[in-house]
């Protein structure tokens, strides 16, 4: 619902991504505050921005894939993996420069993303989640294969850099904030181009929307490409800003929450998708701060390498088994009643 | 050759058993139980908890691992799936995910890095017509097939046994003949959770217990489920055989291989026959 006094005169407002002024206005606000405020953050919390950045770049793709097209994918760790060791590889072994490798990670996950999207055509619902389960294990698998890619001791990965210098921290942020932001524009955009309506109709029921033409093969693989393509790019960041990889970042329990954020967030809506990582990520920091030291004063026999992960996937499950009872549709949901709240009151009829 | 193979098939048994877990609830109340993994796992480390630092011994410790397991199965159940009861197919799959996720960080924060090999494992190797197995594997295989056969006979021949058929058929009609589906949903979950302790054993005698097995455990039931069928008891038994061949000749062949064979023999599976060996083909309407 739009706010008092705002009408749609012609379709283009009526599609345009930012309706009013004000929204602009908040919109620019918060990015150029985003951008400024890393330089007075602490190392800590400019880490936590940085992950959330890249978290909330492979939830756009997994946004696509699942929450427009409706088909799970359990598998989404593994394709950030191919990004990641994609990049490795092709800097550390062959010299090539990051930049170049930025498209080409995406591709690369995309590609693969589309070849395990294939039999999407004649399976679905519980079949399609046990393939896409199936590629988080095989891609990992060959991922440890090669001597040459780290195996089980993990790889490094270069530096950021532009010309000379090589990326502080911060400047690495900026790198994140600006694909946040093209991220973030395309899964918005999508939505009303005739790819993304299709790819609603699909969710919404595969038979009814092939027989209204929609040809159902390509629309599926091409939510399969563009989810993992997003999944490429922010592997890409996950190998630049970590600069060091191991098969055991990109676990099945990755993709488990990744898909977790998605439903937090609210299916189907793109900045429902970035609150979830928002939501995921604050809990996070809350739990390692706060939960942590309580239950390990509690706890004798725990130590602090064991406490911190076993309550974080306490805590992730607890929170999602919440969402699922109490709020099935997702923070967004609220958050859209909150504000036609507001709207109308006080005239709440 | 033939000797890897016959303790793949062995061994499979044990999978097959994992995966009647996934099928009793699946057949009942159509929720694929994604936490059973660490359903397994949890009761695997209750048993450890009951007979090394209390020091229980075995004919006690495992009818209580039993119990334990029939009881968190009820408790899941009850707790977190029942209530969404009606709502899509993937809701409830995320559900018993999250559960998954609580298991594990509990098994974690109780039992932090503890490895554990059940201590009444038999020794040594028999030989059966020439070909030398592991006794454990063998053992393991002799009482997978037991209890399937048991659970045939169950749903056969029992009045119980025939209600949970009903209910699998039909919520409607079952209830309509008086089953109270609630009630069965809550026995599939506790005959499911029990299951899980003769599977946790079994796997404890074939590889060890660690934190991490509730994942490999999933994998190794899912696997077999989908190549099953996703409601088909036989499917799921020979399915497991299936899989610990392929499994055992892919490890034979290069040992990596092992833990990936199984998930590609699935794909191509699905991709040949999508509702699996013995699964019913569903038909839907708009």
């Amino acid at each position: 619902m739009l706010p008092c006094g705002v009408f749609n005169r012609n379709p283009q407002q009526d599609m345009a991504i930012v309706r009013t002024k004000t929204q602009w206005l908040l919109l620019v606000l918060a990015v150029v505050f985003l951008a400024i405020v890393v330089i007075w953050l602490s190392p800590e919390w400019q880490t936590w921005l940085i992950t959330a950045g890249i978290y909330v770049v492979a939830v756009m793709g997994l946004h696509i894939t699942t929450g427009l097209c409706g088909q799970f994918a359990m598998g989404h760790a593994a394709f950030m993996a191919v990004g990641a060791y994609g990049t490795a590889v092709l800097t550390g072994n062959y010299g090539w420069s990051p930049w170049l490798t930025l498209p080409l990670s995406g591709l690369m996950a995309g590609l693969i993303g589309m070849m395990f999207g294939i039999p999407a055509l004649r399976i679905k619902g519980l079949y399609l989640v046990m393939a896409t389960i199936a590629a988080q294990f095989v891609i990992m698998f060959v991922i440890k294969q090669p001597q040459s890619w780290g195996q089980g001791v993990g790889l490094h990965v270069a530096q950021l850099s532009a010309g000379d210098s090589v990326f502080t921290k911060v400047q690495f942020w900026w790198v994140t904030l600006a694909i946040v932001l093209v991220a973030v524009f395309y899964a918005k955009n999508i939505q009303r181009t005739s790819p993304g309506r299709k790819m609603v109709a699909v969710r919404d029921n595969d038979l009814a929307a092939e027989v209204m033409g929609i040809n159902l093969f390509r629309t599926k693989l091409l939510a399969f490409f563009l989810g993992c393509f997003f999944a490429g790019i922010s592997g890409w960041l996950m190998a630049h800003h970590l600069r060091y990889l191991h098969p055991d970042i990109f676990s099945f329990n990755l993709s488990l929450i990744l898909l977790g954020m998605v439903i937090i967030g609210g299916m189907g809506s793109t900045s429902g998708a970035v609150l979830g990582v928002i939501f995921m990520q604050i809990l996070d920091k809350l739990t390692a701060r706060y939960l942590s030291p309580a239950v390990m004063e509690w706890m004798p026999s725990g130590t602090s390498s064991s406490v911190g992960p076993a309550l974080q996937l306490v805590v992730y499950g607890l929170v999602i088994v919440a969402f699922l009872l109490f709020e099935p549709r997702g923070i967004q949901h609220r958050v859209e009643k909150i504000k036609l709240y507001y709207r109308l009151r006080p005239f709440s009829y | 050759m033939l000797n890897v193979l016959v303790e793949g098939v062995l061994l499979g048994g044990v999978y097959g058993l994992i995966a009647l877990g996934f099928v009793i609830v699946f057949k009942s109340s159509h929720v694929l139980n994604m936490a059973y993994g660490w359903i397994i796992c949890l009761i695997s480390y209750v048993l450890f908890q009951l007979m090394e630092p209390w020091g229980l011994i075995a004919y006690v410790a495992v009818p209580v691992m039993m119990l334990s397991g029939a009881v968190l199965g009820v408790l899941v159940e009850r707790f977190a799936v029942r209530q969404l009861v009606g709502q899509s197919v993937l809701a409830i799959l995320m559900m018993t995910l999250a559960v998954g996720f609580v298991l594990h960080g509990l098994i974690v924060l109780f039992w932090p890095g503890k490895i554990w090999t059940i201590p009444f494992k038999p020794v040594g190797l028999w030989s059966i017509a020439g070909i030398k197995v592991m006794p454990d594997a063998a053992i393991a295989f002799l009482v997978a097939t037991g209890v399937f056969l048991l659970l045939v006979l169950f749903f056969r021949f029992t009045t119980v046994g025939l209600s949970m058929r009903v209910v699998a058929a039909d919520h409607e009609v079952a209830q309509s003949l008086g089953i109270r589906v609630n009630r069965i949903f809550s026995l599939s979950w506790a005959i499911s959770g029990a299951f899980g302790a003769i599977c946790g054993v079994l796997a404890g005698m074939v590889f060890t217990v660690t934190v991490e097995n509730g994942d490999i455990l999933l994998g190794k039931g899912m696997t077999i489920l989908l190549v099953g069928g996703l409601n088909s008891i036989p499917g799921a038994y020979v399915g497991g055989l299936l899989i610990g061949g392929v499994e055992s000749l892919g490890a034979y062949w290069l040992t990596g291989l092992k833990e990936v064979v199984p998930w590609v023999f699935m794909l191509i599976v699905l991709l040949l026959r999508p509702q699996g060996l013995f699964g019913q083909k569903r038909i839907e309407r708009i």
